[in-house]
């Protein structure tokens, strides 16, 4: 069905143009086609500066069309070098023209042309400019030195024009174009050479601006995810020039300290590197008063990139970026043993757990903790799945094999134990690393994935003939076959040509095994393959960048059943103003809504996957607890508390409110769930105590990593014996690895 | 006569040789512009504008990318720069209704201009997207270069518009 919008597509049929219309276009068309070749004959009369304009706007068309991204890495550094040659015509030729003055016998150039090195060096990054380029600054520099070219500047820029206007027609490259742009200004500017040179810097500044801003565009929609994804962030490094190895042991020296956790200034830009690791700038949310704004709205978060992301930064020993901590993305990464609900059709019930606040005495905590319902094993189709995982050296990256990785034991919690599932890598060697294998030994079905280690830089041969053969071995009838196929964009799988591995795939097909091609490291994801696939519809082509995308393609899409249990989930905290003085919720700055949006089925929010977490965290200040940290108003709320608790004595028994809208995931519109928070709430298991201590210490190790703001005298050292005393059971080791993250942290802080 | 004589001809300033470059492409520039949208009068209108763009920036094409990707990127822009422009005019509702429909429509193209249009909000070059890759059958790497992005974006954008379709599938459905 979702095809048919794509058949109805291709066959589309046009009405034949109008026979009119078309006249009356094509006049149109000569109209204009005239006046432009008659305004171009009477250009050569128009100012220089026009005719510099011009160029400016070529060059920023040209930007529009990602020039520059269609052009081979030589061309564009012809750009650049291009650039950076103008910089040399331009300082070399006003400072050869003033020697000249000085002493208009020197005839040797050298020492005006060793000067000129200054300018490239104040671009910094850029490579030198390639050797070809040397003769061209020394022809221009030179003009001002023979005696016929003893005009000024303004006669030898018009000079060079026509070189331009023949080489534009010629399809003239980048670096003559460049290269006459800023002979304008210098002929205008001749004896200025200081001026000169800033504007050359700027407009090479400026274009270096430009193609970054090109790069942006030209990764677009892709790039919009990777910035909330757990990419290759290079370590935050000093100022410009400085080495990785000095700023990493900048960070050691313990410069940029908690109080200031992320270096200030921001990454250099290096190769490969540009328009990724941006994050979004966002305040902490701040304490609020209750008197002013009762009413706290936000969104769910089940993303946990940020987690990754820090995890990452500390194990390579620096802190990371204030922006790149996401309390609620940290929180939510660690699962908790927050009850289920019982039902499909009300997928979670909330638990509520008020403690005490470790942060500041006397403020108290309110966890709200949400478990989706688990869909029960017998509701799933039976599952035959084999992994195809590119192990190359390329997969290397904390996006890449570990996604994957961590990806496929995702898939596997939500597998039915008599499911199988069989592993295959490619690389160096393809091979099979696990026969087809009951869901029911997850361990060992665990331990061959973690076993899995990028390497080799070779693609092995028929790794995909492996896969089907396993897939087709343990053939289910009536189930899902498919063979997932994790890679980052290297699918050289032993079958060399795209349309035969599209047949190949096809044949497969009509057996009944399907594929599906999980693409990781975004960016790199370019191959024949994959568009084959996607065109084709013959299988699930997927961009993995999160592991909440992971959850949504693995887990709706690779087994056919629809394992998200509700969408547009919404969270409204409404807090009495008699018992509350303060509140501030714990992360979700990103997700927060309008207090109207609450209401608004057409307002977005996060969806909840089966069996998923999600945890929130309010720090509130009671009223009678002294420890409000915003003073009382003294015409404000008098008479207030009295009123209140004369209205209804019960409602002074309580905190504040829950609700919780969400949609079923066919639903459209919302359903609403309710829940009191009250000061004395019935106990919580052991279990939920447990993970309420170990949930508080992530939200607090996440403040402090973004400045500990409200966390008064909390250290990493409180955060580890929280952690330590609530690891549980923690069979994947998670919770015991956060805890040597913060170890890690307290070294990076304390060097 | 080859195409790429005739493009330096008409850059050079040959109006015949223009002429003949508007005659060969008139067919390809309506056909996109009515597909993007979707009514007679209107397409005319953007194709127009797409004719006079074309002898004011013939001058600009390098031959860097196929001509017909180049021109592709031109009907593009003159079909955006037409609905800007037609929003500055009109700003009652019955726009929206007008310009979905040109009362010759089958109920498949009905329904087609409805997804279109939900396409254009789901994100910038997404009704472009599947006109170009499936209207107009072009691979992932050609729609890319018209776009000015890059294959992948392409092969993202076809994923998030198949999961589009099928969320308002199981919707229609339910």
């Amino acid at each position: 069905m979702t095809h048919s919008f794509e058949k109805l597509l291709q066959q589309d049929a046009p009405p034949p143009p109008d026979a009119a219309a078309r006249r009356v276009a094509r006049q149109a068309a000569l109209a204009e086609f005239a006046r432009v070749q008659a305004e171009a004959s009477s250009q050569s009369d128009a100012s220089r500066w026009s005719m510099f304009q011009a160029l400016l706007g070529a060059l920023r068309l040209s930007s529009h069309t990602q020039r520059s991204d269609d052009m081979p890495w030589y061309s564009r550094r012809m750009l650049l070098g291009g650039a950076a040659s103008v910089c040399l015509v331009v300082v070399g030729g006003a400072l050869a023209w003033k020697t000249l003055r000085v002493n208009p016998s020197l005839a040797d150039l050298s020492p005006a042309y060793e000067t000129v090195s200054v300018p490239t060096k104040e671009v910094g990054d850029l490579p030198p400019p390639p050797p070809v380029e040397a003769p061209a600054p020394r022809e221009q520099a030179a003009n001002p030195l023979d005696e016929p070219s003893r005009r000024d500047a303004e006669e030898a820029a018009a000079q060079a024009e026509p070189r331009q206007e023949q080489s534009k027609k010629e399809r003239g490259d980048g670096r003559v174009r460049v290269q006459i742009a800023p002979a304008a200004p210098a002929a205008q500017v001749p004896e200025k050479d200081a001026d000169a040179e800033e504007v050359v810097v700027t407009g090479l500044r400026a274009q270096l601006q430009q193609s970054m801003e090109m790069k942006r565009d030209a990764v677009g929609v892709v790039d919009e995810i990777q910035s909330a994804d757990i990419g290759s962030f290079p370590a935050p490094a000093g100022p410009a020039g400085k080495s990785m190895a000095g700023s990493r042991s900048r960070a050691f020296r313990g410069e940029p300290v908690l109080a200031n956790v992320a270096p200030p200034a921001p990454p250099v830009p290096q190769e490969g590197y540009v328009g990724r690791d941006k994050f979004e700038h966002f305040d902490v949310s701040p304490v609020k008063r209750v008197s002013e704004e009762p009413v706290s709205t936000f969104s769910v978060d089940v993303d946990t990139a940020s987690y990754s992301f820090v995890r990452r930064q500390l194990q390579a020993g620096v802190l990371p970026q204030k922006d790149a901590v996401r309390v609620e993305e940290m929180v939510n990464y660690f699962d908790y043993s927050w009850p289920a609900a019982d039902s499909r059709a009300e997928p979670f019930k909330p638990t509520v757990v008020v403690s005490d606040s470790p942060w500041n005495r006397g403020r108290k905590l309110v966890t709200i903790g949400i478990k989706g319902y688990e869909i029960p094993r017998g509701e799933q189709p039976d599952a035959n799945l084999v992994l195809l995982m590119d192990v190359s050296g390329s997969m290397s990256g904390a996006d890449r094999l570990p996604l994957a990785v961590k990806s496929m034991e995702l898939l596997l919690a939500s597998l039915k134990p008599t499911d199988t599932v069989a592993i295959v890598v490619y690389a160096g060697a393809a091979g099979k690393v696990l026969d087809p294998t009951p869901v029911r030994d997850k361990e060992k079905i665990l331990d061959a994935l973690h076993s899995l280690q990028p390497g080799g830089s070779t693609a092995g041969a028929e790794g995909i003939e492996l896969a089907y053969q396993l897939a087709e071995s343990s053939f289910r009838k009536g189930g899902v076959n498919r063979v997932l196929l994790a890679t980052d964009g290297d699918f050289n799988v032993g079958i060399d040509s795209t349309e035969e591995l599209k047949g190949f795939v096809e044949r497969q097909r009509e057996k009944g095994i399907f594929l599906s091609v999980l693409g990781y490291g975004m960016g790199n994801y370019r191959d024949e393959m994959a568009q084959a696939l996607a065109q084709n519809g013959n299988g699930v082509a997927a961009y993995i960048d999160s592991l909440n995308e992971a959850r949504k393609v693995l887990v709706e899409q690779a087994t056919g059943s629809l394992f998200t249990i509700a969408k547009d989930v919404k969270l409204q905290v409404e807090f009495n103003e008699a018992t509350v003085s303060e509140y501030r919720l714990v992360g979700y700055e990103t997700r927060a809504l309008k207090r109207e949006d609450f209401n608004n089925d057409a307002v977005d929010a996060g969806d909840v996957g089966a069996g998923h977490t999600v945890t929130a965290i309010y720090e509130i200040t009671p009223v009678d607890s002294g420890a409000s940290s915003v003073d009382p108003r003294r015409y404000g709320n008098v008479a207030k508390p009295d009123e209140a608790s004369g209205k209804s004595s019960g409602l002074s028994s309580e905190y504040g409110f829950l609700k919780i809208r969400y949609k079923l995931p066919d639903g459209r519109e919302s359903k609403l769930l309710e829940q009191p928070i009250g000061k004395a709430m019935p106990a919580a298991s052991a279990a939920v105590k447990r993970d309420v201590q170990f949930s508080t210490a992530v939200a607090g190790f996440a403040q402090l990593l973004r400045g500990g703001q409200y966390t008064g005298k909390l250290r990493y050292d409180d955060v580890i014996e929280d952690a330590d005393g609530a690891l549980g059971g923690d069979r994947n080791g998670y919770r015991a690895e956060f805890v040597q993250l913060v170890r890690k942290a307290r070294t990076a802080k304390g060097m | 006569m080859d195409e790429r004589d005739l493009i330096r001809r008409a850059q050079a300033g040959d109006s015949t040789a223009f002429g003949e470059l508007l005659d060969s492409h008139y067919d390809t520039i309506f056909r996109f512009a009515w597909r993007w949208s979707r009514h007679r009068a209107n397409a005319e209108d953007i194709a127009q504008l797409a004719c006079i763009k074309l002898a004011n920036s013939l001058a600009q094409y390098r031959f860097e990318a196929a001509f017909a990707t180049w021109l592709y990127r031109l009907v593009i822009s003159c079909a955006q720069d037409w609905k800007r422009s037609q929003q500055r005019h009109e700003h009652d509702e019955l726009f929206e209704t007008a310009w979905l429909t040109d009362g010759s429509q089958t109920e498949d193209q009905i329904y087609l201009a409805q997804v279109l249009l939900e396409l254009e909000d789901l994100g910038e070059g997404m009704k472009e997207t599947a006109l170009l890759v499936h209207a107009e059958g072009m691979s992932h790497a050609e729609a890319g270069a018209v776009l000015g992005v890059s294959e992948s974006t392409i092969s993202w954008r076809v994923h998030t518009i198949r999961r589009h379709l099928g969320k308002r599938e199981a919707r229609v459905n339910a």
